[in-house]
């Protein structure tokens, strides 16, 4: 580019506005009693009891399945016909004593809505009560907590239904008592990977922190013995110290900080939302602001994987990756967090699509904001948006981008016009073993940048495209 | 005896009545598994909702048709990336889904607006797409929506689109299978005999109930090619809506699942006195017997045997190679509820393989009849089965493999028991004679698979002589 090219070109130009269509192609989110079902089956012998139509229940464990390949327990009230005319309440009362006499280390069940019994108007609260006195007669030496979870489909998506079990469980059975020092860390809706990889940062800490919720063993063994360890890691003690902690760190500000507000409300447990750690620069911030509040120094260790990730990630972010567009789409917070690392390697998030019905929220996000000041290149951020947003822009040749990042539902747009793609998000179920894979921290840079990178490898290869550059690489 | 009362059952006692373990010389009009009832809530059964069986099972098949779901988006994202039926036109039917995605103000100030907006924006966006599905869920079914008259005012703008209504909500019926006889019936009322068909060839007939999972029904189409018989429609394997107008001219209807697409077969018949010939697709007996009856129904017998003799001539060999290493494997079945019939007794006879245990989600009495009366003795026969009855029942018949959903098989595949997939298959076809060597070697390759044996393998017991039994041939 010559002086006076650069001179004429003109400002980046970054838009955000919601898609203009009423109804959805290809959604990029599942609705809120999918998301609802997620949190719950994150907590230790629990059994969430979806109050709906049986499909309600049966295509999100069947989702959870094609995500893990594993199994998950979740219970669904079965409503028929007769329940929608007069009530389906006593369901919800059949429902929680099957599953207490049947599973006798059952300790916890959210009793999640659905659109239909959100339109009957089905008691919920008043129902938990006939349910508490049921089972305090039935089993006077159990504690069995039953929290109300309204998660009507036509609001939110699977993100708000995440967060709003997330907070019922902590409202339901967090409880004043001694303090215990931990930190409550609410990382929203990740991986198994990316837990283990928390944890593992903590522990070279040595922070005492309790993680909501721990999904580490969502991928499970097969064991000499038979046995099924398949189920979330939370349990009732430490979502009842939640009350307790010296503090809440949130690392997602969509999926699970409001809990962390709840428990600041409620209990005075200082509250830090964060920037989702994607990147090195958002991993910085967390392990700082953890440091602060605990006062435990970043060790060695640490500072050593950071330099690892930048040593890895500088082999590739000017030689292949700048000046590439990518479009990203999944949950809102690791949209944004990605745009956000796609920075430090210098690729180019030219579009952004955050679906469901939350686009005013969306819209005062600081890190949009941040965002909207740094970029020097075209970006659009569409809100409200669904997969055809991307495709027709696509298609239409109105977008021409070299990556796509986003979960399996966008797989076709990827397969048919021919750009690379990396998965990344919820739900994977078209690449083996994505979840136990990190993606955050500097680990997580490190191996999505190298994943990123090895797409578009296998791409040139694929299509004989500069190939050759990779022979003396 | 013969129901069973599991002892996972203790507190749900009435579950008793869809248990039954078949013993000698009874009389299965007293021991007949209680079916197509309310499931019990909390017991973690296996069943779906109407409005599934309805879109996704049925409707959402059809290669040229945008399946447009009025409703929150849950519905629509659910029933989508769940199945395994490609088409020849670059699987359409598996790429999109279309949702008016409800919001609360459509709840409260009804959704009618929304779904004809959604319906031009659909088209609008696809020119080239001029045929939709609409179907009603459990919201929109509640407030009333009137969606036959939007698809009416739709079609009178768009004179070149056609639109066909479900309203067949989640809730309605107990499991999938009403909304598979919601559809069957509309479409029959509403949509056949209004389109005609080119007829090319003197035999002419339906094939009902195959959703070309993996290619069944391309595969099955090569026969009917060879055999010159003209299929008018798919119902609804790589099938169109328009050819599913032209039902009405067959000659002949052969049905292989009798569960989900055996109502439409009697309305053909009551309504145009077309015949309704049963047949089962899986298996070579059960392949060659429903070629003999549809080659007989057209007089063309001897076009049938030759093309059974080639068949088996080219697939017989790789049978019985299977055949003769599956014999006695022990084989449970816990799928939707046809295919427990349609299996039990084709792979005792072409495989050797011994059905064990079988459960059905939604199949009705006529479907546990015909199990029972193929069934073996001392095999357990479940209605609505939850996920204790499995583990007991697994305790109790000690099966080699499994054939079930991929979530059920994740689950089993911990207690060291492969699982095959029995709905959207391991690695299909698995109709016809091509498709059964298909199944044969899945199963072979499931209960040979080494890893299943380290699995047991403890390290820090001392070895033993106890080997992997992964013992594997060149197939």
């Amino acid at each position: 580019m010559t002086d006076c090219e650069v001179a004429a070109k003109p400002p980046a130009e970054v838009k955000v506005a919601p898609k203009s269509r009423e109804g959805i192609i290809n959604p990029m989110y599942d609705c809120q009693p999918a998301g609802a079902q997620y949190a719950g089956i994150g907590v230790t012998d629990c059994i969430p009891l979806v109050h709906g139509g049986q499909g309600c229940s049966m295509f999100v464990r069947l989702l959870f399945a094609q995500h893990f390949k594993e199994n998950f327990d979740i219970a669904s009230t079965s409503l028929h016909e007769e329940s929608a005319v007069f009530g389906g309440a006593k369901r919800i009362e059949d429902g929680v004593m099957v599953l207490a006499k049947r599973y006798p280390n059952l300790r916890v069940i959210p009793i999640i809505t659905t659109c239909s019994t959100e339109v009957i108007g089905d008691d919920i609260e008043g129902t938990i009560n006939l349910c508490n006195r049921a089972l305090k007669k039935e089993f006077p030496e159990r504690e069995i907590f039953l929290a109300p979870v309204h998660t009507p489909s036509f609001k939110g998506s699977q993100v708000t239904g995440y967060s709003e079990c997330v907070k019922s469980l902590v409202k339901t059975i967090a409880k004043k008592g001694e303090p215990t020092g931990k930190l409550n860390l609410f990382p929203g809706w990740i991986n198994p990977g990316d837990v283990t990889l928390l944890k593992r940062y903590l522990k070279e800490m040595g922070v005492d922190a309790t993680l909501f919720m721990d999904t580490e063993n969502f991928d499970s063994p097969m064991l000499p013995d038979k046995s099924i360890e398949i189920q979330g890691r939370t349990t009732v003690e430490e979502l009842r110290d939640s009350a307790n902690a010296s503090a809440t760190v949130a690392l997602a500000r969509y999926e699970g900080a409001s809990a962390g507000e709840y428990l600041k409300k409620e209990f005075d447990v200082p509250f830090h939302l964060l920037s989702t750690p994607y990147g090195i620069h958002n991993t910085d911030e967390m392990l700082r602001t953890i440091s602060e509040l605990t006062g435990k120094e970043i060790p060695e260790s640490l500072v050593r994987e950071r330099g690892i990730a930048l040593d890895a990630l500088a082999d590739l972010a000017h030689m292949f990756f700048a000046n590439k567009k990518v479009a990203i789409y999944g949950h809102p917070d690791l949209v944004i967090g990605l745009a956000e690392f796609c920075l430090e390697v210098e690729l180019e998030p030219a579009l952004l699509l955050l679906g469901d019905d939350q686009s005013s929220k969306y819209k005062k996000d600081p890190r949009i904001k941040a965002l909207k000041d740094k970029v020097n290149f075209d970006m659009e951020v569409v809100l409200n948006a669904d997969l055809w947003e991307l495709e027709r822009r696509i298609t239409s040749g109105e977008l021409k981008v070299d990556l796509i990042m986003g979960h399996s539902k966008g797989r076709y747009i990827s397969i048919y016009n021919n750009i690379p793609m990396v998965r990344v998000g919820f739900p994977t179920f078209d690449r083996a073993g994505l979840y136990r894979k990190p993606t955050l921290g500097y680990q997580g840079a490190m191996e999505l940048g190298e994943a990123i990178a090895n797409a578009l490898f296998a791409h040139m290869e694929y299509n004989k495209d500069k190939e050759w550059i990779l022979n003396t690489w | 005896m013969p129901m069973v009362l599991l002892n996972c059952d203790k507190d749900i006692p009435e579950r008793e009545k869809h248990i039954y373990l078949k013993a000698p010389d009874e009389d299965t009009r007293e021991f007949l598994p209680l079916s197509n009832a309310p499931t019990i809530p909390g017991t973690l059964s296996e069943r779906g909702c109407a409005f599934c069986g309805a879109k996704l099972v049925i409707g959402g098949v059809l290669k040229d048709t945008i399946q447009m779901i009025h409703g929150p988006i849950g519905c629509a994202y659910d029933t989508w990336h769940t199945k395994r039926y490609p088409t020849d036109n670059g699987h359409f039917n598996m790429k999109y889904v279309w949702s008016t995605d409800m919001k609360e103000n459509h709840i409260v100030f009804g959704g009618e607006k929304r779904l004809e907006k959604s319906i031009h924006e659909a088209f609008d966006e696809m020119p080239e797409i001029k045929r939709m599905i609409v179907y009603t869920t459990c919201p929109t079914a509640l407030i009333g929506d009137d969606v036959k008259a939007v698809a009416k005012r739709v079609m009178a703008e768009r004179p070149d689109v056609d639109i066909f209504t479900v309203e067949c909500p989640g809730f309605s019926g107990v499991s999938q299978s009403k909304g598979h006889h919601v559809l069957n019936i509309g479409w029959i009322n509403e949509k056949v005999g209004t389109l005609d068909a080119e007829i090319t060839s003197p035999y002419t007939m339906n094939f009902i109930g195959d959703f070309n999972i993996q290619g069944d029904t391309q595969l099955l189409q090569t026969y009917w090619d060879r055999l010159g018989i003209q299929v008018i429609s798919h119902f609804t394997g790589n099938g169109t809506y328009d050819d599913l107008r032209r039902m009405h001219q067959a000659q002949l209807n052969v049905v292989n699942c009798a569960r989900s697409s055996g109502y439409i077969a009697n309305e053909l018949k009551k309504q145009y006195g077309i015949p309704r010939l049963d047949i089962d697709s899986w298996g070579f007996n059960y392949m060659a017997e429903g070629i003999r009856k549809i080659c007989a129904f057209f007089g063309i017998e001897e076009r049938g045997e030759q093309l059974i003799a080639e068949e088996y001539a080219k697939w017989k060999p790789q049978l019985d190679w299977y055949k003769e290493r599956l014999k006695g494997t022990k084989m449970a079945i816990w799928t939707g509820g046809p295919r427990l019939w349609h299996w039990t007794k084709s792979v005792e006879d072409d495989l050797g393989v011994e059905v064990v245990a079988m459960s059905s989600k939604f199949g009705h009495e006529e479907d546990f009849e015909k199990v029972i009366a193929r069934g073996r003795e001392g095999t357990y026969y479940i209605d609505d089965g939850n996920e204790l009855e499995f583990f007991e029942i697994i305790d109790l018949v000690k099966p080699d493999v499994i054939f079930t959903g991929p979530r059920v098989g994740e689950l089993v595949k911990k207690l060291h028991i492969p699982y095959v997939n029995g709905h959207g298959y391991h690695n299909g076809p698995y109709m016809g004679f091509e498709g059964f060597v298909n199944l044969a070697r899945d199963m072979y390759n499931a209960v040979h698979n080494p890893l299943k044996g380290l699995a047991g393998i403890d390290i820090r017991q001392p070895r033993s002589g106890a080997a992997s039994n992964g013992k594997k041939e060149a197939a």
